[in-house]
Parts: C-alpha cells; sequence; structure tokens
C-alpha cells in the first residue's frame, strides 16, 4: 500500500524587541548567566507583568504578513506546569483567543506554488535554560531567557513531505526576516519547532494518529525527522501495528526518536485567563496601520523578479531568501535605472557579494560596499572601461575599506587600453619575443592562443581589453 | 494617656507642633507592642532598631522640609506585602527565611511618607482563611476577649490596630480579609475599589480579587492612610488611571439625603439575629440624620460563596504554583529527583488549608472540570456585577452586616473547612464585584464587635467613608481595648 | 460526586501522606460538593472588555536593575551564579 505523510508544523520564533515580554529587563542573547533577570521574570513572590507593546505590534505584523484575521480583542492565559526553567510554574500564553487566525502562506517547492494554512499565531514568554554538567551532581538554571518574547505560528496539517516542510518553514523564516521581527537564528534558538507527523493511504480523506516531536532543534533536523516519524509510522502499519497518539523526542544525532509522553500521561495544562492582565485592545485604525508596515514580501518579490526584471526563476529565489542580498539588490536596481541589466546586477550580488558573505559570514551592510558603489563598479565594466578581473580587486578593495574607485583604478593602473593601436603595439611586442608560440599554434597547437593573449594581458598589467588582445592576436596569427 | 493610645490624626498634629517626638511614640507603640503580644500575638517579626531609627531620622527631618501628615507615624504591615530587607513570610513555612529584594508600590508609598515600620503582622497562611488560626508561626487572639479569634485573614493587623501595638496597619482582602477582622476586633477596615491600589508587591492570594487596605481605630485615620496608598501604579496592569481626592480633608458625617440600600440576602438564615439587630439599629441612627432607607434585593448572593471559593482557589493554585523549593524560601531536606524535591517540598512547606484549596483550584480548571466549575462561577460573577449595578440605581450605599456573627472561639471551626467558609457570606460579593466596601464598628454583642459593612460603587470610598463618619460621630472613636 | 485527591495531589505537586488522606478526601468532598452548587447559566466566561483595555508597556530598557546576587539572595542553593536543581533528564 501506499502512504501519505501529513504534516503540521509548531514554530516558535523568538521577537527582537529590546524588553522582555512582561518586564523591562533586557532581551538579549548570549550574556552572563542571570544577569538579565528582575524580580517579575524570576518570578518573585508579588511581582506582576506588563505586557511590552512592541510585542503585540510585532506579533500583529506576523499576522498581516500571513494573511490572518486579526483578534483585535483578546487576552492572555495562563498555562500551568512544574519545571525549573519556569520561575512562576506557569506559562502566560494565549488559549482560546489568539491574536491573530485563519490564515495562509504560498510555499514554493520545485517552481510549483502551494498554499499552506496558518491555524493561528499567539504571543507568550519563553522559558530559562537548563544546563547540563556531567561533573556536577545537578542541573544549573539560567533565567535570562525568561521572559524573552515568543510568538508560536500554528500550521494547519497541509504539508505532505519534508521538504514540503522545509519550504514552509524557509518561507517563514524569510518573511519573519523580511518584516524584521526576529533575528531567527537557528544557533541561538531564537526560531524552533515542533514537529506533528501522521501517515494515511493515499487517496484516504481521513488523518492518521498523529505523533509530536519535541526537540527539533534545526531546519534540516525538522526534515530528517520527519523522514524518519513518517517511516516509522509506515512501517508499523505494514507490520499490522498501531500507531499511538504521543508525544516523542527527537534524538538529531542519532537519528532516531523515542516516546517522551503516551497520551495518557498528557499534561493537564490547566488553562485560565490570567488575572493579572485585562483585555488586549489593539484599535481597528492601528491594525490598519501595522499592515501598511509590511513590505513586499519573498513570493511577491520573487515573481516581481521574474517577471519585470526578467531573472531566472533560481537566481530569483536566491536573492529573495536572504535580506541583505534583497537590500543590495533592490538599490542597485533603483540606482541603476536600466543602465545596467539586472542580470548583470544579479551575478555580481550572487557571485562576489555571495562569496564574500559565505566566506567570512559578514553581513554586507557592515563593510563599506553599498548598492551605488557596486553599481559604479559593474557600470565601468559594462562601458568597457575596466576589466571584469579589475572590477574584482575595486571590490574588494571597497570591502577592505577604500572606497574611492576613481582613485583606486588610477593608483592600481586599472583603466582598460580598448585603444586598437596601443594594444597592437603590445600584441607585437609579445609575439616578436614568442616566436616559438607563434609557430607551435600554427603546426595545430591551438592552445597556444591562451598563452599568447595571457602573455599580452600580462605585458599590459592586465589593462588591456581581453577581447580585444585575442581579436588582434588572432587576427596576426591567422595572417 | 499613652502615646500608643493616640488616633494617627491627633498624633500627626502633635509631631507637627512638637508636642510629642516620633521616637517617643514609637517606642511607646513598641512598648505596648511588646508588653502585650505574647498575650494577642499580633507580630511575626516586631522592627524594634530599624522603627526607632526611622523615627530619629524623621525627628531630624521636621521643621527642615514638608513633612507628610503621617509622618514619624508607626505602622503594621501585613506580613504577605513585600518589604524590602524585611522577612516576608505570609505566615508560612514555605517563606519562614523569605527576604524580598525589592519594596511592594504601597510600602514605597509608606517609606516616602517617612511612617515608622514597627514590624510585620500574623495572618492566614496566604491569606487563606477567617480566624488567623492557618499561621504557621503562632495563633492571634482577639484583644477584646482572649479566648476569640481576631478572624482573618488580616487578624494581626486588627488585632495590633486593635491593642495599640499599632497606630494603623494594612491588610489585605481577597474575600473579606480585612474587613471580617476589622469587624471582630472592633476596629475600621476599608477594603477598596480593585484596581486602585496596585497589588505589585503583594503575593498574590487570588489577583483578580486581592486588594490592599487600612485598618485603623477611627474613620478619619483609614481616610489618611488610603488617600496615601491609593494611586496609579504602572507595574500593575489592572491599576486604574484616575485621580484621586484626599479623602481625610473631604470627611464629613452628612448623611441627609443619602440612599441607604438594605439586601434582604444579607439578613436571611445564618445570620445572628442580635448581629442583624445591632446593624440595623445602626442604620436607624443614620435614618434619623436624614438617611432613607431603600430596600433592595441581590438575588445571586446565595451563589456568591461558591463561586468564590471556585475563582479564588483556581487563581491560587496557580499563583502558589511558584513556591517549589527552587529560587527562594523553603526546600526539603532530602530527595531523590527533581518532582520528589517538589513534592516534599511543598507538601512540608504548605499547611493543610493552603493544600486543600491548591487542590481545590486545581480540581476546578482541570480538563473535563473547568466549564461546570470555573466558567460556570465566572458566569456567576458577572450576575452579581449585574445585580449590585441595578441596586446601585436605587440606592447610595448598601448596609450589611460585616460578619454573620461575632468572633468564634478559637478552634470552634478548625475542623470543619465548610463552616469556616460561611463566615466569609458577607464579604465575598464585594471582592467579586471589585466593589468597595468599609467595615465600621457599631455596636457589641455580649462584649464582642459587631460590624457594620457599607458596600458603595466603584471609586466611592469618599462616600462609604463619610458614612462611617457618621456612625463613628454618634459612638465616638474606638481606644485600644484594655489589656 | 468523588474527588480523586491522588490525582489532584500529584498535579499540584502536593504528597499526602497516607494517615492524612482520608481525613483530606472527606474536606475535599465537603468542599466540591458545597461550591458546586451554582444555577445552570450559560455564555462568554472569557470576560473581554474593550472598554477598559489595559494600558502596554513602552519598549525601553530599565535601569533601576538589581544585581545578580541581590535577586537570587533567597536561593536555597546555587552555583556559578546559577540556582541548582536535582539532574533533570534531558
Amino acid at each position: 500500500m501506499e502512504f501519505e505523510t501529513i504534516v503540521g508544523l509548531e514554530v516558535h520564533a523568538e521577537l527582537n524587541t529590546k524588553t522582555k515580554i512582561y518586564c523591562n529587563c533586557k532581551n538579549a542573547f548570549g550574556l552572563e548567566v542571570n544577569t538579565q533577570i528582575c524580580p517579575i521574570c524570576t518570578g518573585m513572590p508579588g511581582t506582576l507583568p506588563t505586557l511590552n507593546e512592541k510585542v503585540v505590534e510585532y506579533a500583529v505584523k506576523m499576522g498581516h504578513a500571513t494573511n490572518c484575521t486579526i483578534n483585535n480583542v483578546c487576552k492572555q492565559d495562563r498555562k500551568n506546569y512544574f519545571y525549573p526553567d519556569l520561575p512562576k510554574a506557569y506559562q502566560i500564553s494565549q488559549a482560546d483567543i489568539p491574536l491573530c487566525e485563519h490564515g495562509y502562506v504560498d510555499i514554493m517547492l520545485d517552481g510549483n506554488e502551494k498554499r499552506i494554512g496558518i491555524t493561528r499565531i499567539h504571543i507568550e514568554e519563553d522559558a530559562g535554560k537548563m544546563l547540563h554538567n556531567d561533573a556536577f551532581q545537578g542541573t544549573l538554571v539560567d533565567f535570562n531567557r525568561c521572559g524573552v518574547p515568543l510568538i508560536e505560528i500554528v500550521s494547519e496539517p497541509d504539508m505532505r513531505s519534508s521538504a514540503e516542510a522545509k519550504a514552509y518553514l524557509d518561507t517563514l523564516k524569510s518573511i519573519l526576516q523580511y518584516i524584521d521581527i526576529s533575528d531567527c537564528k537557528m544557533e541561538q534558538g531564537s526560531i524552533r519547532c515542533d514537529v506533528n507527523v501522521s501517515v494515511r493511504p493515499k487517496g484516504s480523506t481521513e488523518f492518521g494518529k498523529r505523533v509530536e516531536m519535541k526537540n527539533v532543534n534545526s531546519f534540516s533536523g525538522a526534515m530528517r525527522a520527519i523522514d524518519y516519524e513518517a517511516n516509522r509510522q509506515i512501517e508499523a502499519l505494514s507490520r499490522g501495528e498501531e500507531i499511538y497518539q504521543e508525544t516523542r523526542r527527537w534524538d538529531d544525532q542519532k537519528g532516531v526518536n523515542v516516546v517522551l509522553r503516551t497520551k495518557e500521561d498528557a499534561q493537564d495544562y490547566r488553562y485560565f485567563p490570567e488575572p493579572d492582565l485585562s483585555t488586549i485592545y489593539i484599535p481597528v485604525e492601528k491594525v490598519e496601520e501595522l499592515k501598511k508596515e509590511i513590505p513586499e514580501l519573498p513570493n511577491a518579490k520573487i515573481k516581481r523578479y521574474v517577471k519585470e526584471l526578467g531573472l531566472s526563476q533560481t537566481d530569483a529565489e536566491l536573492i529573495a531568501e536572504n535580506l541583505p542580498r534583497v537590500k543590495l539588490f533592490d538599490e542597485c536596481i533603483e540606482i541603476s535605472k536600466n543602465r545596467v541589466s539586472p542580470k548583470v546586477i544579479s551575478n555580481w550580488v550572487l557571485g562576489d557579494v555571495s562569496k564574500y558573505m559565505n566566506e567570512t559570514g559578514r553581513d554586507i551592510a557592515e563593510t563599506p560596499l553599498n548598492a551605488s558603489l557596486l553599481c559604479r563598479i559593474v557600470e565601468l565594466i559594462e562601458k568597457n572601461e575596466i576589466s571584469n578581473t579589475s572590477g574584482k580587486v575595486i571590490f574588494e578593495e571597497i570591502i577592505a575599506g577604500n572606497t574611492d574607485i576613481d582613485k583606486i583604478i588610477e593608483e592600481k593602473g586599472l583603466k582598460q587600453i580598448s585603444d586598437d593601436s596601443a594594444i597592437e603595439k603590445i600584441v607585437n611586442d609579445v609575439l616578436a619575443v614568442n616566436q616559438k608560440s607563434v609557430e607551435d599554434y600554427r603546426g595545430g597547437k591551438t592552445n597556444a592562443l591562451g598563452f599568447l593573449v595571457g602573455q599580452c594581458m600580462k605585458a599590459s598589467k592586465g589593462q588591456a581589453n581581453p577581447a580585444k588582445c585575442k581579436e588582434l592576436v588572432l587576427k596576426y596569427l591567422e595572417q | 494617656m499613652e502615646l500608643y493610645e493616640y488616633s494617627a490624626h491627633e498624633l500627626s498634629e502633635m509631631l507637627a507642633d512638637s508636642k510629642v517626638s516620633s521616637e517617643e511614640l514609637t517606642k511607646s507603640v513598641l512598648c505596648r507592642a511588646k508588653a502585650t503580644d505574647d498575650k494577642i500575638g499580633a507580630y511575626i517579626t516586631i522592627c524594634e532598631e530599624n522603627a526607632i531609627e526611622k523615627a530619629r531620622e524623621v525627628d531630624k527631618k521636621r521643621g527642615k522640609e514638608p513633612l507628610h501628615p503621617l509622618a514619624g507615624i508607626p505602622i503594621g504591615i501585613k506580613d504577605n506585602i513585600s518589604t524590602k530587607g524585611i522577612l516576608t513570610t505570609c505566615a508560612s513555612k514555605m517563606l519562614y527565611n523569605y527576604v524580598p529584594p525589592f519594596d511592594a508600590f504601597v510600602m514605597k508609598k509608606i517609606n516616602s511618607a517617612d511612617m515608622v515600620i514597627t514590624g510585620k503582622l500574623n495572618m492566614d497562611e496566604f491569606a487563606m482563611g477567617s480566624s488567623t488560626e492557618n499561621s504557621y508561626f503562632k495563633k492571634t487572639h482577639n484583644p477584646h476577649n482572649l479566648e476569640c479569634v481576631p478572624g482573618g485573614s488580616s487578624g494581626g493587623s486588627a488585632a495590633a490596630v486593635s491593642a495599640g501595638s499599632a497606630v494603623v496597619s494594612l491588610g489585605s482582602d481577597t474575600g473579606g480579609s480585612i474587613r471580617m477582622p476589622a469587624a471582630y476586633c472592633g476596629v475600621v477596615g476599608l477594603k477598596p475599589t480593585y484596581g486602585s491600589v496596585s497589588r505589585y508587591g503583594l503575593v498574590a492570594f487570588a489577583s483578580s480579587l486581592d486588594q490592599i487596605g487600612p485598618l485603623a481605630r477611627n474613620v478619619r485615620d483609614a481616610a489618611m492612610l488610603y488617600s496615601l496608598i491609593c494611586g496609579y501604579d504602572s507595574m500593575d496592569a489592572t491599576s486604574q488611571q484616575r485621580e484621586y481626592p484626599n479623602f481625610a480633608e473631604l470627611l464629613n458625617g452628612e448623611v441627609k439625603g443619602l440612599k441607604i440600600g438594605i439586601p434582604e440576602e444579607y439578613y436571611g438564615e445564618g445570620v445572628d439575629n442580635s448581629v442583624k439587630e445591632t446593624v440595623l439599629n445602626a442604620v436607624k441612627e443614620l435614618e434619623k440624620q436624614g438617611a432613607e432607607i431603600v430596600n433592595i434585593s441581590l438575588p445571586s448572593t446565595k451563589y456568591a460563596l461558591n463561586a468564590y471559593y471556585i475563582i479564588s482557589s483556581a487563581e491560587a493554585s496557580s499563583n502558589l504554583a511558584r513556591f517549589d523549593g527552587v529560587k527562594y524560601g523553603y526546600r526539603t531536606e532530602e530527595f531523590t529527583d527533581l518532582t520528589d524535591m517538589y513534592e516534599k517540598t511543598r507538601s512540608e512547606g504548605f499547611g493543610d488549608e493552603v493544600k486543600r484549596r491548591i487542590m481545590l483550584g486545581t480540581f476546578v480548571l482541570s480538563s473535563g472540570f473547568f466549564d461546570a466549575y470555573y466558567k460556570k462561577a465566572k458566569l456567576v460573577a458577572f450576575d452579581i456585577c449585574k445585580e449590585f449595578n441595578e441596586a446601585f440605581q436605587k440606592c447610595d450605599v448598601i448596609a450589611t452586616p460585616a460578619t454573620p456573627a461575632t468572633a468564634f472561639k478559637l478552634g470552634e471551626n478548625i475542623g470543619d473547612p465548610t463552616k469556616m467558609y460561611a463566615a466569609d457570606i458577607c464579604t465575598v460579593t464585594v471582592n467579586i464585584a471589585g466593589l468597595p466596601a468599609v467595615s465600621m464598628p457599631c455596636g457589641k454583642v455580649n462584649g464582642m464587635p459587631v460590624g457594620l459593612q457599607f458596600i458603595g460603587q466603584k471609586f466611592s470610598e469618599q462616600t462609604l467613608l463619610n458614612t462611617a463618619y457618621a456612625i463613628e460621630q454618634l459612638n465616638g472613636e474606638i481606644k485600644p481595648a484594655e489589656l | 460526586m468523588g474527588v480523586d485527591v491522588r490525582h489532584l495531589a500529584k498535579l499540584a505537586r502536593l504528597r499526602i501522606e497516607e494517615d492524612k488522606l482520608a481525613k483530606f478526601e472527606k474536606d475535599m468532598e465537603s468542599i466540591v460538593a458545597m461550591v458546586e452548587q451554582l444555577p445552570e447559566v450559560s455564555g462568554d466566561a472569557s470576560g473581554l472588555d474593550p472598554e477598559h483595555p489595559m494600558k502596554l508597556r513602552e519598549d525601553v530598557e530599565g535601569t533601576d536593575k538589581l544585581s545578580r546576587n541581590e535577586l537570587l539572595a533567597n536561593a536555597p542553593k546555587m552555583q556559578a551564579g546559577c540556582v541548582v536543581v536535582p539532574k533533570t533528564v534531558e
């Protein structure tokens, strides 16, 4: 029998507000343990929460960006459970009335678009961190992360493969980055997900028993976890076994999952309305105002790049998936005003710029390079004033802090020689001292051409227009 | 007459005129506290050194800079209000060693007014109880009859003021915890409108019902203290942004034309006849002064106690979950793992009544029971609010007994939780509706004080205090009980 | 109505000693019997009140922060700047 995999995802994203959700402690990652804390986020007796207005705004923006209905009148609820990283022994969250619900995002997979439903988006607080150390007879608790604002984005069970899940996660991540509400740093845990997987015979309309997986720490881990779990369920069903609704824990290193909780010992969170906070009300005008702040989102951007700028789907996607690239590309297009083809700019952005960002891990915005400098380089090349090689030299000089392009060209002698008589002189000189290669070529060894052009370029200190050089060398050889 | 016997408003003038120093006054009150507290048991912590030091400091300031009218006046604080650097136990073993690193909002107000903190007052553990017998540390006795309870949960706050071991005090009221002990001990107790006094730093029992308020031996003192502690606090999301008058300055005993509602439900079965009579006699005196009596009905009152115990216990079960031996307070000595540590810590740290409330709250919120208990209780609460609103179309204040009977004997109700709960029958509706109410001594039955409760619309504290003041003018200000 | 005291205690991380269980069961049953007497009411109990919404906090960092030592001075056990709990299985 053939089976179909059903995937639903619960994504938690930490918001990049200045302060925590319920107190004015700094919202920052990686600082010394228990230094970003106060009586409120450590759950001292008598303390009370106050809701950060930016958290509400950011969540509403995410709602808009994912086509949700915004519940502008809502509330918060307590989710009760005991754990040392949860100082109040309840998490302030939202239960029956989330801030946003009934939305969707469109994902692209192999050139096909698919719509994934968003059930709800709600706001809540993060828990602290437990530090385990084998050398020590206990667990240490760091409360710095307590009260860091989170949005939980719950999808409909609309995905049918791990690849779709990955595409969905990538889409959410780029939306979060586009609207600038989360750093989305996987390695810092600022975006995490729980995975729900079930399988059913192909053609069936009923859902199978759903298994929730915790501890999925990366998008690629999510794919592995989904594939593993779907296979596990399919194999079990094929053996005639039953699937149980349960929570399993994914171990990415071993590539397996184990039962964490069965349905019977499911937690009873005893949700009830948070009495320390009253009604959240966002005036309709404010909701609309926030909608206007949503920039062009990745999907729309990709479509525009392909349709209006003539980029390939692949290039458009590659640019759109990375916000610094998008910013640089869009600015270049704006500045160049059709003087340079978008394709050439795209080649630079996806070529040297991306290479630099990947190799150094730095964002281009942290360097002196900006759109107008990059456009200038591209234009100089297009106008044959400098060679492509010289363009790369200038690019590196700019990154190193030297932003005066004219000065670089002058000092490094990068101005391209396209003047026929000047190049002819160089060619004649080179051929005169390389008669052996000339004979080789004429004797059928055509690769001597490359050598001779190279020598000409060398003699011109790279300034000669290589095409012109080649043209003249060839002309002479064929005489 | 000893200094501790004077009222705060008298002392305020005496201090201002330099007829007496805060140091002398503070020593007199501390002396009274030490002399009587083995009988009364009002204090968990007496802050003798700090108090005298503070008093000296205020004496030095006096004349050099403008001082608050309550500057230099000794005040006792219920032990569930966070006091920076001073033990705050909630009368629980769970917090036997807990010293808050911050002050409650009200303590900032008290300190900024240069009041002198005499110490921390006994209470029912985590404010759960009606007799102050649920304290881990000691039982408090009623100054009017040492065999009787002072009421609860602010038993220490009422007994200290009644005994003269504090000039005024702060208590907290979740279902009657200021008004009931005020009634039993024969002092004035004000439960303010929900949202008028910040709860920041009040160790939460039931967040939607808790409110801090003053206890005093006369209405003017209560009004002065209330004026000090009320006001908006950005740290409490349920705090109301509004202007408050100076309640003490506007105090008058004018009741002419005041419509006093008498709800039949508060005078029915279960309320002691002699208490009813005493209360109604006092109301009649107001009628003689021009007040108008209106009969009203608040039919949902019969469900109030049930709704109250469901809502307050639900919130308490969540609020008290943080006491787990991890961050502060008691931690059990030996344990095998995390769950064992949690269970032993909480079982050893909490008393039986607290455990019952936590279990009740856990029950009403648990899967499958939420709708039948918590949700229904909330709907009843809405009905109670609605009925009060309707009643206030017909009257300005509502007069009821503050308690169904006078103070009972220690140990009398301890074995029967539901019988103990019934003592809150007259007071819980006020918390459910978030209204203000004052308990005013209006006479005695068999030598024990009777409290008359006036309930008003939200933010009608001035009317309530004025009405109480009219009663006070009939009987005169209260003096500390003789011991 | 029967009340499962053991289950409730477990949910609330309490442990009721065997010799006290009977008394707790009796008490809890009488308390539940009392509070469950409520009228048949229905409606929306969410209590949303957009007329009186809460004021939200500005996203500005506080300046009067307490030190770690002051904040965690009450912790029963500390090590390396952290609160210590029994080893938890990951």
